[in-house]
């Protein structure tokens, strides 16, 4: 804590009580929040949401977009996290960089765009502009009004980096924070999951989008709830299974599904029916060349959990921000169902408002007949018009209003399901063909495992 | 954004801008007070229904709209899913349902590619009210929509596409139609 010599410092130090949670309290938090008991105020308090800003957001790895956005030299797109704007490009070099969309001379925002592709970036304000690879490239009468070199090293001036920017398959992540180990060792053995996703081919995935809209919740109710909330299935989403989008989203077929956690990483599956590999894909949809683009690309472990196990990934996070899902749907009068992949980015706008950024993921290697149909099965399913989704958000919006009263922030929320009175588990772990811990069956194991990463980065761990 | 520009000789004066005008404000109806099966009986079975995600670019780089992403890609099929949904009793985004005006204006009319298609565009303000909310959702934007005469002069809605003016979209979901 700072020194309180005079009425200025007071006065400051009694603005830092205020909008920070204070050390006792956020104990109290912790140790609530490890036993399953999440204090309904972490949902909405501001001061909570301050001490995220440092605590999560500044310390651990964040996903922030796809290399497949920028698919060509110079093409950039612009990305905000938190109040950061970045700009991600692709050098003339056909390297994909990540900066601070910040001007080095007065700060002034570079690009205004979302999109765009560029051989110079030039700042609207002074016309200092940067080359597609960060480096200074031109400083207005850089010899009149710096005395050139004598005055301005243009060889010290580039754009600021983020600490740490490393990708994975394509999915870039940075770091905010000065000291952090790599992606590799965040991600962990989850790594291997993500592979399911991100390597449908050779040749990876591209995404399509982002949709991007507000909705008024906490950003960690959608983070915790793709990490493996398989129970709200059934009974949020039954007009899906009703109206026969998607009938495998009941409660029947649902509570077959394992959920598994592992490094940073937190996942669920769907359980198929009998079959081998190439059965339980064709069951969802493929056909068999994109099984057999599957079996060369994804890792022995994915190949095992589906193929033996009869396991099949569905929603999945990457802490904090970062959520991933595949599933199928019909999307005419037909009974094939068409698979789809999403991936969104929980982007935080306060504590109480979440903006979302929704992309379609294909296998860049399928078929444009395959392409345009697996997006209309994303597009009736997830986003902004996805028939999931809708009510995703219902339920998020209100469950933060909710945290907000006098008497509702003092509540606190049940996240013990899998675990009986004392402590001890329902069912123990599975053998399950992957690394991490899984259990199968409706549980919470995935949430709390989340709610404890959420604590040990509050508690500055 | 949308393209106006290839309106030369469009006005309110096309002999069927009435017919036209008619058609897009009874449609405003009947999706506000939620009679669905009135509003797909106003749509045409090949019904090509689009909303493209509204990008920010620069000016001169292109028109202000993904090329690939979209809101809605939806055809007559996907379409009634969406309104068959409504009529579970698990559609929780709109229920209770949402208390939404549509205000249509600004429409201008003229002819279509066939002697037997019009081209309406108009300009749309979608208020959404949701339980006891204070400040509404509101969704602001343009429309180009085909529609096909048929034998008796009735109107269906061939074609839409619908602009959204902004690009991160202040309404929790879009279980709702443009």
């Amino acid at each position: 804590m700072r020194a309180v010599f005079d009425g200025s410092f007071i006065r400051e130090s009694r603005e830092y009580e205020e909008t920070n949670v204070n050390q006792q309290e956020l104990e109290g938090i912790l140790q609530s929040m490890k036993e399953g008991w999440i204090p309904a105020s972490v949902y909405s308090d501001p001061r909570v949401f301050e001490r995220e800003k440092n605590g999560i957001f500044e310390k651990a790895w964040l996903f922030i977009g796809h290399e497949s956005e920028v698919p060509k030299s110079g093409d950039y797109i612009t990305r905000n996290i938190l109040d950061d704007s970045f700009i991600i490009i692709r050098g003339s070099d056909d390297v994909v960089r990540v900066f601070l969309n910040m001007c080095r001379h007065r700060g002034m925002k570079i690009c205004r765009s979302e999109a765009g592709n560029a051989k110079r970036l030039v700042c609207p304000y002074h016309a200092w502009s940067f080359r597609n690879d960060g480096r200074i490239n031109a400083v207005p009468f850089h010899q009149e009004a710096y005395g050139g070199e004598a005055g301005l090293k243009l060889d010290d001036i580039s754009l600021i980096s983020p600490p740490g920017v490393e990708s994975f398959d394509g999915l870039i992540f940075i770091n905010l924070g000065e000291q952090h180990g790599s992606l590799r060792e965040y991600l962990g053995e989850y790594a291997t999951y993500l592979a399911f996703y991100t390597k449908p081919s050779s040749a990876g995935i591209e995404l399509i989008g982002p949709q991007r809209w507000r909705f008024k919740a906490n950003w960690k109710i959608s983070s915790e709830n793709f990490a493996g909330d398989a129970y709200h299935t059934p009974h949020t989403h039954a007009s899906i299974a009703e109206i026969g989008i998607m009938t495998a989203a009941r409660a029947s077929s649902r509570k077959g599904g394992a959920t598994f956690h592992v490094g940073a990483g937190f996942g669920a599956t769907f359980k198929l029916g009998d079959g081998n590999f190439e059965e339980r894909l064709r069951s969802i949809g493929y056909t068999t060349p994109m099984i057999e683009s599957r079996r060369r690309a994804w890792p022995e472990v994915i190949q095992r959990i589906v193929g033996e196990e009869g396991h099949v990934p569905s929603a999945s996070t990457v802490f904090p921000n970062l959520s991933m899902l595949h599933l199928w749907a019909r999307v005419d009068g037909g009974e094939t169902p068409v698979p789809y992949t999403t991936v969104r980015l929980w982007q935080p706008v306060s504590e109480t408002e979440t903006e979302m950024l929704s992309w379609c993921a294909v296998d860049k290697d399928a078929t444009p007949e395959f392409k345009e149909a697996s997006y209309k099965a994303y597009l009736m399913s997830f986003g902004s018009t996805g028939m999931f989704e809708q009510d995703d958000t219902e339920n998020w919006s209100a469950v933060t209003a909710m945290s907000r009263g006098i008497l509702g922030r003092r509540a606190k929320l049940h996240s013990r399901m899998g675990l009986l009175a004392e402590g001890s588990p329902l069912n123990p772990p599975v053998e399950f063909g992957g690394p991490g811990i899984a259990h199968v069956g409706f549980n919470e194991h995935n949430q709390r495992q989340w709610l404890r990463m959420w604590c040990d980065y509050m508690d500055n761990r | 954004m949308m393209n106006l520009n290839d309106m030369e000789g469009w006005d309110t004066s096309h002999p069927l801008f009435q017919n036209a005008y008619r058609f897009l404000m009874k449609e405003a109806l009947c999706l506000d007070s939620r009679d669905f099966a009135s509003w797909l009986a106003m749509l045409h079975p090949e019904i090509r229904y689009r909303v493209p995600v509204t990008i920010t670019t620069s000016q001169g780089d292109s028109v202000g709209v993904s090329a690939q992403a979209y809101h809605y890609n939806e055809d007559f099929w996907s379409l009634q899913a969406r309104v068959a949904r409504f009529g579970t009793q698990f559609a929780w985004a709109e229920d209770p349902p949402s208390r939404t005006r549509r205000f249509v204006t600004n429409v201008m009319v003229g002819g279509g590619e066939t002697a037997d298609q019009l081209v309406a565009v108009s300009y749309f303000l979608l208020f959404r009210s949701r339980g006891d909310a204070t400040a509404p959702d509101l969704l602001s934007g343009c429309r180009r929509d085909v529609l096909q005469l048929g034998d008796a002069g009735e109107l269906r809605l061939r074609e839409r596409t619908a602009h959204f003016d902004e690009v991160v979209l202040r309404t929790q979901n879009l279980a709702l139609f443009v």
